[in-house]
């Protein structure tokens, strides 16, 4: 009897245990119901809601098709995309990030579109520029449903309070300096500015205006060590001049989201971000907010760059690929979706939808369309697609620039810390 | 054979839930998690069988994992014994007739609730910030505190002090333990004019040896698993300069973040071991301690 | 002076000195009682700091909520309570009523399996107990984050993505070691001459398992019953992975809805159903804690 329970048991467990393990490693496909798609994005309250009206309008004009909208927030998101794409359960449609794009284009979880462009994907009203910052290795694998670039957000009241102007579209960082140091002094601001020293996407334009490609075309980190040591350098300047935060708050300001920013809670008079997130700044804020570019480090070349904010992504698993781009193509084409949408996932991409929002704008997207506006023709080409192990590097740069922001390392040795720790990273990866 | 299924039947019966369980839902993820851990798998693409590799990159090569041991280790070691000394001094005040006795212990148990809130983790970033409430109380005294959580220095400590702050669990389960231990031992005890703190020792502390045991158990394990307060405090980060990167934090992050599934489940077996070796050592040590009101040895 | 002769000799002195004692002893309790709830409360004030600034974020805007650590609110935005239970796809009537179905259900699942479980453990013998315990016990240990992907796809294989099934069903099945391992430790502590006694009576191990031990460990089934609900009620992540449909979200999950890090989030709303969110497991907590007593029997045994 012992050997019969034991030998069931055992049976039972490598059945379990085996089948779950074998299947785990195979993947599965999902259900295939034909007239019924997945959409699955991030989102807010308020992005959801729109959301969701798209999806209502969809299913009236398309009789007989569902379209089931699946939302979590952005912090979730990945983990649950990550589970599904293993399980090969994804939706069909899957909102992406710029980030994340090449790990899934690369290794297949999302579809070219390619084959759906004219037939049942338009594009044709698209910016080139926005189009080309959906595609990996030429072939577009994401479509954009709105651009951004970087933006000096600032206090317009506590700009004003402190008797200082600058140009916010032509400006260097000694603009900076003058303008911080002014905030600080005159105003009810502790300091003038948000420091960056552990913003990478800052580093990048800072090295892309020393003319360094970010990163190059071998896939090698740009930039010199000497660059980055001068970065941290004239942060660390606007430190001691009471100008930028101290270095503890900088750091403890790491990973955090915007509502933190010294901008928000009114301890600086400048933060710095995507140009889509003004309207959320300005929703956290009783001040008015205007919007600049980054400074001028004098380097010389562009550093700025238009990049797609969001996408949307077919997805290897999907059920019926042709509803699909079609849900896509009213996305950023039909006239009274794009008007529900309005500018909350970015700037539209479509000249066409652009010109039929503006009449509706509210003063915040007002300043975020205008800004958008003005750098066009001041910024440079989008930078090559990041290589694997990106990320990590990015995390590591954060580590030594905490370093740099505690005292305990010298500029030039974290940074050239940073070059071989990353040169080892991207080894790996 | 008779005899055998009377003997083992009526013990089989009451675990068929769990044995079901256990073999149908349980023990194939984690059979799959060590078949995984044998390779590299990044979620999109099959796995890949390299044996050994990852488990020899991260002893020979891998700084951060080390770094990870350590932050974990001091926490395990620093946070246990402080929530559980805490827990059980709140449980023996809250034991004693008391009134409102109920509120109290509602209002203690509330932060645990909270714990790992998003609305909690905003406020505990501003109160432990540079210009924060805590340092503002402080400069009151005249010290000049650092910023808690942005210090390496101290950001381990601020952690073990919230973990502190989360006494609720251990302190409930100490408090059922307090009140499983008959009355008329103390009766007798006063009438033999045992002083309270000899009450304690000779009759409080080895009745509750299978409670403390138990949470000193559990705690220590949840401790080494510690995950969603320092996920939410560090920004999933472990930062600043990696002195909050707790074990399952870096684990989650080579998992979810740089797609290394495999090397996260190489991780993941690690721990297990740890947590496996220092259960087994409490297991193995509780046999002079903890004694069991119905095992006569 | 007409006091008699008594009150003047040693004994209405001892009387007088008994009842100075006694007037002194309740004086010194009286204090020690009211030094007992002044630290208690003190206490309690700082442990609960964090709620009762929660509670007055949720009256303010969004744009005041940071950078603002007083606990008095200045304004009163109820639209916050009432435009926020409205705010999502679904109302939370539903999320709430999601939440109770699968709490509820967890709830029953853990105290029925898992006090089955611990009763073979704690008071019956068998082969391989050891063996079974132990693997019980590595259930516990292992990080989540890597059985994740498995389980997923076993429940995906199962048709069960999507439907409350993965989050309930487990829970019958004693998934929970941990109230397993808790009431193995408080039924090992009842003295064992009650399953003697009612063995020579003619009960079975069942009979004894239903009219003794559970009956006795009350304090411990209140207490798993307070954390599996806690524990459930604010659980995200199984909920997370397996839930997909809005309709079926879980209070929890859809209080992550209101964030968003990088862009526009909707946090005075968040902060009130956070707020309200938290009154189930109040109720519930006052409620069962009722439960934790002393047990009566068992001094009576003694």
């Amino acid at each position: 009897m012992t050997n019969l329970t034991r030998r069931k048991m055992l049976g039972v467990m490598a059945a379990g245990a085996g089948g779950v393990a074998a299947s785990s490693l195979m993947g599965t496909s999902a259900f295939a119901q034909e007239m019924r798609i997945r959409h699955y994005w991030w989102g807010n309250p308020s992005r959801d809601e729109r959301t969701f009206k798209v999806i209502e309008l969809f299913q009236e004009n398309n009789p007989g098709v569902e379209v089931a909208g699946e939302t979590v927030g952005w912090s979730d998101y990945w983990t649950k995309l990550a589970t599904q794409t293993a399980g090969g359960n994804m939706a069909d449609l899957v909102q992406m990030d710029y980030r994340y794009l090449f790990e899934y284009a690369r290794r297949g979880a999302i579809q070219p579109l390619d084959p759906y462009i004219g037939n049942s994907l338009d594009v044709s009203n698209f910016d080139q520029s926005a189009l080309d910052g959906g595609k990996v290795d030429g072939q577009l694998y994401a479509l954009n449903i709105g651009s951004n670039t970087q933006v000096s957000i600032f206090n317009t009241r506590l700009i004003e309070e402190s008797g200082a102007e600058f140009d916010p579209i032509n400006w260097t960082y000694e603009d900076l300096m003058r303008v911080a140091v002014a905030v600080a002094e005159n105003t009810g601001a502790t300091f003038g500015t948000d420091d960056l020293s552990l913003g990478y996407v800052f580093w990048e334009d800072w090295a892309q205006q020393a003319g360094h490609q970010f990163y190059a075309e071998d896939g090698s980190i740009g930039g010199r060590p000497q660059d980055l040591a001068d970065f941290w350098q004239m942060w660390t300047e606007l430190r001691d001049a009471g100008a930028a935060q101290d270095g503890e708050t900088a750091i403890s300001l790491l990973g955090t989201g915007m509502n933190e920013t010294g901008l928000v809670t009114g301890t600086t008079a400048f933060s710095y971000m995507w140009s889509n997130q003004i309207v959320g700044m300005q929703s956290l804020m009783e001040d008015t907010v205007g919007a600049g570019m980054l400074p001028n480090t004098g380097g010389g070349s562009l550093g700025q760059f238009i990049k797609p904010s969001m996408f949307m992504s077919l997805t290897r698993d999907t059920v019926n690929a042709e509803l699909a781009t079609q849900y896509m193509s009213d996305w950023v084409n039909h006239p009274e979706a794009t008007a529900i949408l309005g500018l909350e996932r970015g700037i539209p991409a479509s000249s066409v939808v652009r010109d039929a929002l503006a009449p509706s704008f509210t003063p915040a997207e007002k300043v975020s369309v205008d800004y958008f506006s003005a750098v066009q023709g001041k910024v440079g080409a989008l930078p090559p697609p990041p290589p694997a192990g990106a990320g990590e590097v990015n995390d590591a740069f954060q580590r030594w620039g905490t370093e740099v922001l505690l005292g305990n390392m010298s500029p030039l040795d974290a940074a050239t810390a940073h070059f071989d720790e990353a040169d080892s990273i991207l080894a790996r990866a | 054979m008779k005899k055998f299924l009377q003997k083992n039947a009526p013990g089989y019966v009451f675990l068929a839930p769990w044995l079901v369980g256990f073999f149908f839902l349980a023990a194939g993820p984690i059979l799959a998690s060590l078949v995984l851990s044998f390779t590299k798998y990044d979620m999109i693409s099959p796995p890949q069988f390299v044996g050994l590799d990852q488990y020899i990159f991260m002893f020979e090569r891998d700084r951060r994992f080390y770094k990870a041991l350590q932050v974990t280790f001091s926490f395990v070691f620093l946070s246990v014994p402080a929530r559980l000394i805490v827990a059980l001094a709140i449980a023996m005040i809250l034991d004693k007739g008391i009134r409102a006795i109920g509120i109290y212990r509602a209002l203690y148990y509330l932060p645990s609730i909270l714990g790992s809130s998003i609305a909690v983790a905003i406020l505990w970033r501003q109160v432990f910030a540079g210009e924060g409430v805590l340092n503002t109380i402080l400069a009151q005294v005249g010290i000049d505190g650092p910023n808690w959580l942005a210090n390496p220095s101290v950001s381990l400590y601020t952690l073990v002090t919230l973990a502190m702050w989360q006494f609720g669990a251990p302190m409930l389960i100490f408090l059922a333990g307090l009140r499983s231990i008959p009355q008329d031992l103390y009766e007798a005890a006063e009438i033999d004019a045992a002083s309270k703190v000899r009450q304690f020792f000779a009759i409080t502390l080895p009745l509750l040896a299978p409670v403390i045991f138990f949470n000193l158990v559990l705690q220590m394990i949840d401790a080494f698993k510690t995950f969603n307060s320092v996920f939410i405090i560090s920004n999933g980060l472990g930062s600043p300069a990696d002195s909050l990167l707790f074990y399952t934090l870096y684990l989650f992050n080579e998992a979810f973040k740089f797609f290394r599934m495999g090397y996260a489940s190489a991780l993941a077996w690690v721990l297990l071991l740890i947590i496996a070796a220092f259960t087994f050592i409490a297991f193995m040590t509780s046999r002079y301690w903890v004694h069991y009101e119905n095992e006569r040895d | 002076m007409t006091d008699s002769v008594l009150d003047q000799g040693p004994i209405s002195e001892a009387r007088q000195v008994a009842r100075d004692l006694r007037a002194a002893r309740e004086k010194r309790e009286r204090r020690s009682r009211l030094l007992k709830h002044i630290f208690l409360s003190l206490f309690a004030f700082f442990m609960l700091y964090p709620l009762l600034w929660m509670v007055a974020s949720s009256f303010k805007p969004d744009n005041q909520i940071f950078g603002d650590l007083s606990i008095i609110p200045t304004t009163f935005m109820w639209q916050n309570f009432t435009e926020g239970w409205y705010a999502l796809r679904e109302s939370f009537t539903l999320f709430y009523w999601n939440s109770t179905l699968i709490t509820v259900l967890t709830v029953i699942g853990n105290l029925l399996s898992c006090s089955f479980a611990a009763y073979a453990f704690a008071r019956l013998d068998f082969t391989l107990k050891n063996f079974w315990f132990a693997l019980m016990m590595m259930t516990l240990m292992i990080p989540y984050h890597v059985v994740l992907i498995p389980q997923y796809v076993l429940f995906l294989n199962l048709g069960w993505v999507d439907t409350y099934l993965p989050l309930v069903v487990p829970k019958f099945l004693a998934s929970e070691a941990f109230f397993i391992f808790l009431m193995v430790q408080f039924f090992r502590q009842l003295p064992r001459e009650l399953d003697e006694a009612a063995m020579i009576d003619g009960c079975s191990p069942y009979k004894i398992y239903w009219a003794i031990i559970i009956p006795l460990s009350l304090p411990a089934m209140a207490t798993a019953a307070i954390f599996s609900f806690i524990w459930t009620w604010d659980d995200f992540l199984a909920p997370l992975i397996y839930l997909n449909d809005i309709a079926n979200y879980t209070v929890p999950l859809a209080l992550r809805l209101f964030v968003d890090a990088e862009s526009q989030s909707a946090f005075g709303q968040l902060f009130a159903m956070s707020v309200l969110s938290l009154v189930p497991v109040v109720v519930f907590f006052v409620v069962f804690q009722r439960f934790i007593i002393r047990g009566i029997a068992m001094s009576g045994l003694k």
